[in-house]
């Protein structure tokens, strides 16, 4: 049996108001990966006009990186 | 020359207005309304009673000034699905400034940046055709519609098209422009194949995008005009001139208004090339100075150098046949500063027009340039502009004393004036030494209001033959526009070695251009002629040698062989190799008509008596000891006249200073000549 990646999705919230360019009620907000790191965006679903777009978490979903585990791992062993 | 012949060229601080008529010019500048720079080549134009005029000619800013300052019309961007990134991607060739960076990054996507067009009024659109013309993918009309229904429903002003392969055949490009058409009404729409039917996707695309936004600019500011000169009485034939200076009748300039977008900075080297032939001296360097900048370009046996492309910003590129022009951040208003360190640096940074240098009194207080010259007593207080503008010597000097360095107050003014001397020397000797040419070989003009104040400086700093100062100096760029032609130009692309069987296709494809060309023109025009170019490489380079002769009339295999043997020739000079054994590509073919247009002549002078000074100066700062220096009005130099430096030589719009050890002469057509 093959193994398959368990497939990712992110939770598109609506956003009250209309595309400022389009005029379409249809904007969301969610997070997405771009050059530059990751984003909170909220872009109209019809257009794709972006609306709003501000920095998000640096490593976005990934909480703790190999780092972090190591560096907690390493003060667990000083105390 | 029959008529009065009006010329307008729109700098950033001042419009300069050139009028000829049987032979006299009179001139005028008016400040530049940059909001509204119609207002001021109207205001130009009727200073010098433009309403018995003949012709019209006007090098325009509006399209550059919108595309730098981003304050363009909303357009959306139809191009073959995959590809809307295009414009983002550009070159994939990093800025120069950008090669040690590691920060720098292109700004894909909705990344930030500066995009001409933004990311969601770039729409994919299903279709398809190979490299060859050939129908791959057939035109999806239902989702171009919704596209393009979309396009609408976000108000845009135009659309430009590009896709793929369109240069080799325009039937989907076509059905879009109709389909526009149907859904947006009539709104400027650019297709590639029409605007730059040239291959390399990037370019075209950008070329398009170019031009669609210049059509929305450039239509409503040609209304303007036009509803402005027929106000006040004028009827006769209204020009603009292009990248390359050249004058395209309005009318015809609207259909590729995107050549329109360098036309100002091109004016003076088609000028210097033009009072170059008049006075017998076809090998020269010009510098023409403004307030911010230096543009320089390079005339080699008379011809301006030219180059098929240019770039506006790092990948905004324009396929446009333009003179070659490089720009130096040094001009009247580059900053004198002091270092961290406490020595002196000029420029780039630049007071601008507003407040402008510290001696203007409107508020500016780092000292400039033009500060320099008037603590040094190059510029008097009341002869600046013809005496329209004041200038206050205790506020330049005040200026310089607030530079922080422990330098004392003349070394900051000596070493500002000579720091920039010296950066338009640098700029010189790597343009001439990066193009082959040895400037030991080449004459100087000397032009732009502040070109003559410094450039003779040179001298002493930059092996260069000599320093020559035109008559109108600070109008020289609008002399220019009455030194040139009126040309009408089509070009086509296609990837093609060149040998026998090229042949009917190459004659199928300029004698097409020409008949398009002189159907519109009418033929039988006086003094008409007919240039055709190319641009091609050896097969497998990766870049062309451009605008290569080709030969007129039919093309079979002898002019196949002969277009060959000019490519060799041309590369062999550029570049020292011959490659005999190497077969040649063809990538681009262009057709010229050029009419003759009336231009400006500079008639002989007569010789004149010995100069009388008309006063003295003090030259402070600039030498070891304070030193006098005789002050001449130029309007009263004849011929042959001879006046040993250090000199200042006024006239109305511009000064022009003799270094100590130098000598001017003036020559047969009232030009001033130090070496």
């Amino acid at each position: 049996m093959a193994i398959v990646a368990k497939q990712m999705s992110v939770e598109k919230v609506p956003v009250a108001g209309a595309c400022p360019e389009c005029g379409a009620h249809a904007l969301k907000r969610y997070e997405a990966l771009s050059a530059g790191g990751w984003y909170q965006v909220t872009k109209c679903q019809d257009c794709l006009a972006s609306i709003e777009r501000k920095p998000w978490k640096r490593l976005g979903y990934v909480d703790r990186s190999h780092v972090d585990v190591l560096l907690a791992s390493y003060k667990a062993g000083r105390k | 020359m029959s008529g009065k012949i009006i010329a307008v060229d729109v700098g950033g601080t001042f419009t300069d207005v050139v009028a000829v008529e049987n032979g006299r010019i009179t001139t005028a500048k008016v400040a530049t309304i940059p909001a509204s720079s119609d207002k001021s080549v109207l205001a130009g134009a009727r200073a010098l009673g433009v309403s018995d005029a003949s012709i019209f000619n006007l090098a325009s800013t509006a399209g550059l000034n919108a595309v730098l300052t981003r304050r363009l019309p909303k357009v959306g961007f139809l191009i073959t699905e995959g590809h809307r990134d295009v414009l983002d991607r550009g070159s994939l060739v990093r800025p120069l400034e950008a090669i040690t960076d590691p920060t720098w990054r292109r700004n894909f996507g909705d990344a930030g940046g500066r995009p001409i067009v933004p990311r969601y009024l770039r729409r994919g659109i299903e279709e398809r055709l190979t490299a060859k013309g050939e129908v791959f993918i057939p035109l999806n009309e239902a989702q171009a519609r919704r596209e393009i229904e979309l396009l609408k429903r976000c108000n845009v002003q135009g659309v430009a098209i590009c896709l793929l392969h369109a240069h080799r055949n325009d039937i989907h490009e076509q059905r879009l422009r109709d389909l526009v058409r149907e859904i947006l009404g009539d709104i400027p729409v650019s297709i590639s194949s029409e605007t730059s039917a040239l291959v390399r996707e990037f370019h075209r695309a950008s070329t398009t995008v170019m031009d669609v936004l210049m059509k929305d600019i450039y239509g409503d500011y040609t209304k303007r005009l036009q509803t402005g000169l027929d106000e006040v009485g004028f009827a006769g034939e209204f020009n603009y001139a292009d990248c390359s200076a050249n004058l395209l009748p309005s009318d015809y300039a609207m259909q590729r208004p995107y050549q329109l977008l360098m036309g100002g900075p091109a004016g003076g080297a088609v000028s210097a090339a033009h009072f170059g032939g008049v006075i017998g001296d076809n090998n020269l360097l010009c510098a023409d100075v403004g307030g911010t900048s230096t543009d320089i370009s390079v005339i080699v046996d008379g011809v301006p150098w030219s180059a098929p492309t240019f770039e506006l910003e790092h990948d905004l590129v324009v396929s446009a046949t333009s003179i070659n022009i490089v720009t130096l951040g040094a001009g009247g208003g580059s900053l004198v500063m002091a270092t961290p360190a406490g020595d002196i640096a000029t420029g780039p940074d630049s007071a601008g027009a507003e407040p402008g240098p510290a001696c203007y009194g409107d508020g500016g207080k780092r000292p400039a340039v033009t500060d320099a010259a008037l603590c040094i007593g190059i510029l008097t207080p009341g002869g600046f502009l013809g005496g329209k503008k004041r200038l206050h010597p205790d506020l330049a000097l005040k200026a310089f004393e607030s530079l922080d360095t422990p330098l004392p107050l003349t070394q900051r003014i000596r070493y500002g004036w000579n720091m920039a001397v010296n950066n338009i020397a640098e700029g010189l000797l790597n343009i001439s030494i990066g193009r082959g040419i040895d400037p030991r070989d080449f004459s100087l003009v000397a032009c732009g209001a502040a070109g003559p104040m410094i450039l003779p400086c040179l001298l002493d700093q930059f092996p260069i033959r000599r320093v020559i100062v035109p008559p109108y100096p600070g109008l020289f760029s609008a002399l220019g526009l009455i030194s040139t032609d009126r040309v009408y130009s089509d070009h086509r692309g296609r990837y093609m070695t060149l040998d026998a069987a090229s042949a009917p296709i190459l004659d199928r494809m300029y004698s097409a251009m020409e008949a398009r060309l002189l159907e519109k023109v009418g033929a039988d025009q006086p003094g008409l002629r007919v240039v055709r170019t190319f641009d091609a490489r050896f097969l497998g380079q990766s870049w062309e040698t451009p605008l290569i002769e080709a030969p007129p009339g039919p093309i079979d295999e002898a002019a196949v062989n002969a277009m060959i043997e000019t490519f060799r020739n041309t590369y062999e000079k550029l570049n020292a190799n011959r490659f005999d054994n190497l077969p040649v590509e063809a990538v681009t073919y262009r057709v010229q008509v050029i009419l003759p247009a009336a231009k400006v002549t500079y008639p002989e002078a007569a010789a004149g008596a010995t100069p009388e000074p008309i006063g003295e100066t003090l030259l402070r700062h600039l030498y070891d000891q304070p030193t006098p220096a005789f002050e001449y009005d130029r309007e009263s130099l004849g011929v042959g006249a001879t006046i040993a430096g250090p000199a200042v030589i006024r006239e109305e719009m511009s000064t022009t200073f003799v270094p100590a050890g130098r000598t001017a002469v003036i020559g047969g057509h009232r030009e001033i000549i130090i070496e």
